[in-house]
């Protein structure tokens, strides 16, 4: 079973830099919880990426594609003559295609921040109750900044020294929930 | 860090935001029980009684088949403009003066664009029927006509509505978990399944960065569409000084004055009522009274376009048409137009008038009055002027329909006013982010020297 | 048949430009303006045959009243020396029609007999194609309208009674050619002969200035009419290709 070991720390320095000293001392790569995005997070834990992009992407090809294709293919399957009009009209359903292309686009960005993100998550199918592999501060949602590891039980002594040296405010067990 | 140089501690403005949200005075109930009684009364029962009267209710006729119903659309989707626009544009340039205020200007433009969803109902002959200009499969295999503006309008709206749900929803469910905890019993419950459970990762942070500023990227052309949109339903005609190219850029650009204005006025509000005054402070009024202006510029040198371009074309129609707007029935409302958009805004010249806010409050609704007119305009001189001079005609709105519009102001104020205390109305996590962050305090120092 | 073949089949009908031109008829008007007297019989003859509301006084004022078929008044010069035009103006079923392209569901659109037809009960309502209409022919039911007793005896059962909410329009009385049509069925003959079908107005004329018939035929009346060096098209600038014609009104020189 992993146990979560979990620092407080005033401020986001302390935080990111004892973050680093665990992850340079292999104990796996720690999460850090704070009320505000923290900057230089990526030099220290390495490079994010996310699929958020590619989700966008996709969703405004598919959009565009099936924005036209419904204006066209409806017109011609149900032809109305209208208003001396060729039955496939470029400009109004080039208008169709771009309105279709930002709607699938934000539809599929808002997906893939869900499935990215890992959104909702346990906390929220049992109303922000612990989730056992998702240790939960709430004070990292005010002023605190939080470090978090997961390890074994060997390794908790070595992790709560490292975040007591960094200078934390206050160590306490992720693993059995939030006080 | 840019941000202003203040004594604000993190928990500060969480307690003021959590404040805003759990602490009601009895003032909060009196305006929305008023508010709410004033959209049931002006609005719902007037509309009722159109829907079993007939259009008839309102003062259209023959060639002025549309009036203040179409006029008052077009309003509420300008007023719209600024909230998720601007901050959107805002975003993406990094400004911070953004932060206090997006929240409450990206609520104004969903509350308008539901106000404006409204009025379409209220503006057609049938609105039981209102469904058929959606595309769906249909056992009448009857599909809309997507050849027509007033369908583009539909798919920009519905898209528009959507991405600024999307977007107000997503940039505050960091809000929503900051404020789970702090609350009790049915918020407690709201708040839990609106935040989704966010814990404010590193991943988290990272991910909704990059979601928000697709989301951004894709709404700033998105928000330049559906007015220019708008204003194909006019342009797209071929009635005089409807059908003019410059409308995409005129209705675009009024819009996002008038919706500025309406961000001014709100501010103000909160400012007052709210006790935001830490959040929203004179650099804010300072920035929008620029942003005032140089709209108020454009938009004047806009309408100079229209007329020159009107009277340079010579056509009985066009020139008629304008001699009509400018010198006719409606004129005194034009030139209360030009007073209220043109020449009362040249005041935002003045640092000392941009940044006091009893004026700036007055401005923006000036602005705003004049921005209606200037749709009611629209509307109605041009249709009271077209080719055949035996089918010209006047039209003056009804009970009816001032009621009505007296009513949506009603009902916009009474979304509002659910808003404030549902949603954190400032940004809590990035307030936070524009103040200096914690530093570390060395272990002989005691607190308080945080500054 | 699959899908996929329904929509190769739409597409190979109707992709060639101008399939909305070939109608299997293509009724035209012209009204002779030298022989309009202004005596306004169409007018009624349209009021009886398609149940025209009658709006009464209140509505009247407010300009609401529903005339598929009105006579415009232009008046020229000063008193004693005034001179009156007079024009009926209906829809023009114009081939190009603005109002056709506007309506979001479709409500109107070109039908097989070129005409522009009007569709009450897919009818929304947005008044768009009244404001789209440069002719200002379109007509809007502002409310549900009453036929007094004995009047609401004399409905004319071809033509629907329409509701609040709809926008309504001459049809060239298309009740009588649909008849015509299916008379000319029933005699085994493949297209109605010219005169055989009459709108109301046509009809009633007494001056015989309105001739209404099929554009496609060139030996028709209505075809030698529009060859006339006279006709013209009200606004025609718009190029909405107006499917009524009026041919001039000629004057000695005073």
């Amino acid at each position: 079973m992993t146990h979560f070991v979990v620092g407080l720390f005033g401020d986001p320095e302390s935080a990111l830099s004892a973050a680093g000293s665990i992850q340079s001392a292999d104990l796996g790569t720690p999460e850090l919880m704070s009320p505000v995005p923290i900057e230089g997070v990526e030099e220290v834990l390495g490079e994010k990426r996310s699929v958020i992009k590619r989700f966008s992407l996709f969703g405004a090809i598919f959009g565009g594609v099936s924005g036209f294709l419904l204006a066209a293919i409806t017109a011609v399957l149900y032809a109305h003559p209208v208003g001396g009009r060729p039955i496939i009209t470029f400009p109004p359903y080039l208008i169709i295609t771009y309105e279709l292309t930002i709607l699938f686009g934000i539809i599929f960005t808002v997906i893939g921040f869900f499935v990215s993100a890992r959104l909702p998550n346990g906390l929220w199918t049992s109303f922000w109750k612990q989730d056992e592999n998702r240790p939960y501060v709430p004070e990292a949602a005010v002023d605190k900044f939080a470090v978090s590891i997961g390890c074994g039980v060997d390794d908790v002594q070595r992790a709560e020294t490292i975040l007591r040296i960094a200078g934390a405010e206050a160590i306490r067990d992720g693993t059995e929930g939030a006080s | 860090m840019q941000g202003e140089p203040n004594q604000l501690k993190y928990t500060d403005i969480h307690e003021d935001v959590v404040r805003s949200i759990v602490e009601t005075g009895p003032n909060y109930y009196v305006a929305l029980a008023t508010a709410f009684a004033l959209t049931l009364i002006c609005f719902f029962f007037p509309w009722f009684y159109q829907l079993y009267y007939g259009i008839g209710a309102a003062g259209m006729n023959h060639p002025n088949v549309w009036g203040t119903y179409l006029a008052s659309f077009i309003f509420w989707i300008g007023l719209s403009h600024s909230g998720t626009l601007l901050s959107c544009v805002l975003h993406i340039t990094n400004s911070s003066w953004r932060k206090a205020m997006y929240r409450s200007a990206e609520a104004m433009t969903l509350f308008s664009l539901v106000v404006a969803a409204m009025m379409v109902m209220v503006h057609v002959g049938r609105p039981w029927f209102i469904h058929w200009t959606l595309p769906y499969p249909n056992q009448m295999e009857m599909w809309p006509n997507f050849r027509s503006p007033l369908l583009f309008d539909v798919m920009a709206i519905t898209t528009y509505i959507t991405g600024s749900t999307v977007f107000i929803y997503m940039g505050s469910i960091p809000d929503f978990a900051a404020v789970r905890d702090r609350t009790r019993g049915w918020r407690n419950t709201m708040y839990s399944l609106l935040s989704l459970g966010w814990r404010g990762t590193d991943t988290e942070w990272h991910r909704l960065h990059w979601a928000y500023t697709f989301l951004a990227v894709l709404i700033i052309p998105l928000a330049v569409s559906v007015h220019s949109i708008v204003s194909w339903d006019f342009a797209m005609s071929i009635v005089p000084a409807l059908h003019q190219t410059i409308f995409a850029p005129y209705f675009v650009v009024g819009a996002i004055y008038s919706g500025t204005a309406g961000i001014v006025t709100v501010m103000f509000v909160l400012r007052k009522f709210m006790d935001f005054g830490e959040y929203i402070t004179e650099l804010h009024f300072d920035n929008l009274g620029k942003l005032l202006l140089v709209l108020s510029l454009l938009w004047s040198y806009i309408n100079i376009v229209e007329v020159f371009t009107g009277f340079y074309s010579g056509a009985s129609g066009e020139t008629e048409a304008l001699r009509y707007r400018l010198f006719g029935f409606y004129a005194p409302l034009y030139w209360e137009m030009i007073t209220f958009c043109a020449f009362l805004p040249l005041l935002c010249a003045f640092k000392r008038f941009r940044t006091s806010f009893v004026p700036m409050l007055y401005l923006s609704i000036a602005i705003n009055i004049g921005m209606y007119t200037e749709r009611f305009l629209i509307v109605a001189t041009s249709l009271s002027r077209q080719y055949l001079p035996d089918a010209w005609g006047l039209y003056v709105p009804s009970a009816v329909e001032i009621s009505i519009l007296v009513g949506t102001l009603a009902l916009f104020t009474t979304l509002f006013l659910l808003f404030v205390k549902i949603f954190p109305s400032v940004s809590m996590y990035e307030v936070k982010e524009t103040m200096n962050t914690p530093k570390k305090i060395p272990v002989a120092a005691s607190g308080g020297s945080l500054a | 048949m699959s899908f996929l073949d329904r929509i190769t089949e739409g597409w190979r009908k109707n992709r060639k430009p101008g399939y909305y031109e070939n109608f299997d008829y293509h009724w035209a008007m012209t009204i002779d303006l030298d022989q309009c007297s202004g005596c306004g019989a169409c007018v009624t003859a349209c009021q009886a045959e398609n149940n025209l509301p009658i709006v009464g006084e209140d509505a009247f004022v407010k300009g609401r009243e529903v005339k598929w078929l009105r006579l415009e008044h232009y008046w020229e010069g000063e008193y004693p020396d005034v001179k009156l035009n007079v024009i009926p103006m209906m829809c023009q079923h114009c081939d190009s029609a603005p109002c056709e392209t506007v309506c979001p569901v479709s409500a109107t659109y070109h039908n097989q007999d070129g005409l522009n037809t009007q569709i009450y009960n897919r009818c929304i309502g947005t008044r768009s194609c009244a404001v789209y209409c440069p002719y200002e022919v379109r007509y809007f039911n502002y409310n549900d309208h009453e036929w007094d007793s004995p009047l609401d005896q004399q409905l004319n059962p071809d033509v629907s009674v329409r509701e609040k909410g709809v926008m309504e329009k001459c049809t060239f009385c298309i009740q009588r050619i649909r008849q015509a049509k299916d008379n000319a069925k029933d005699d085994g003959r493949r297209r109605v002969r010219d005169g055989e079908v009459q709108p109301a107005c046509v009809q009633t004329c007494p001056s015989k200035a309105m001739v209404f018939g099929d554009r496609n035929d060139p030996k028709s009346k209505v075809s030698r009419s529009l060859r006339d060096p006279r006709a013209y098209k009200v606004l025609d600038e718009l190029n909405t290709n107006s499917s009524v014609v009026y041919l001039k009104k000629v004057e000695a020189e005073r």
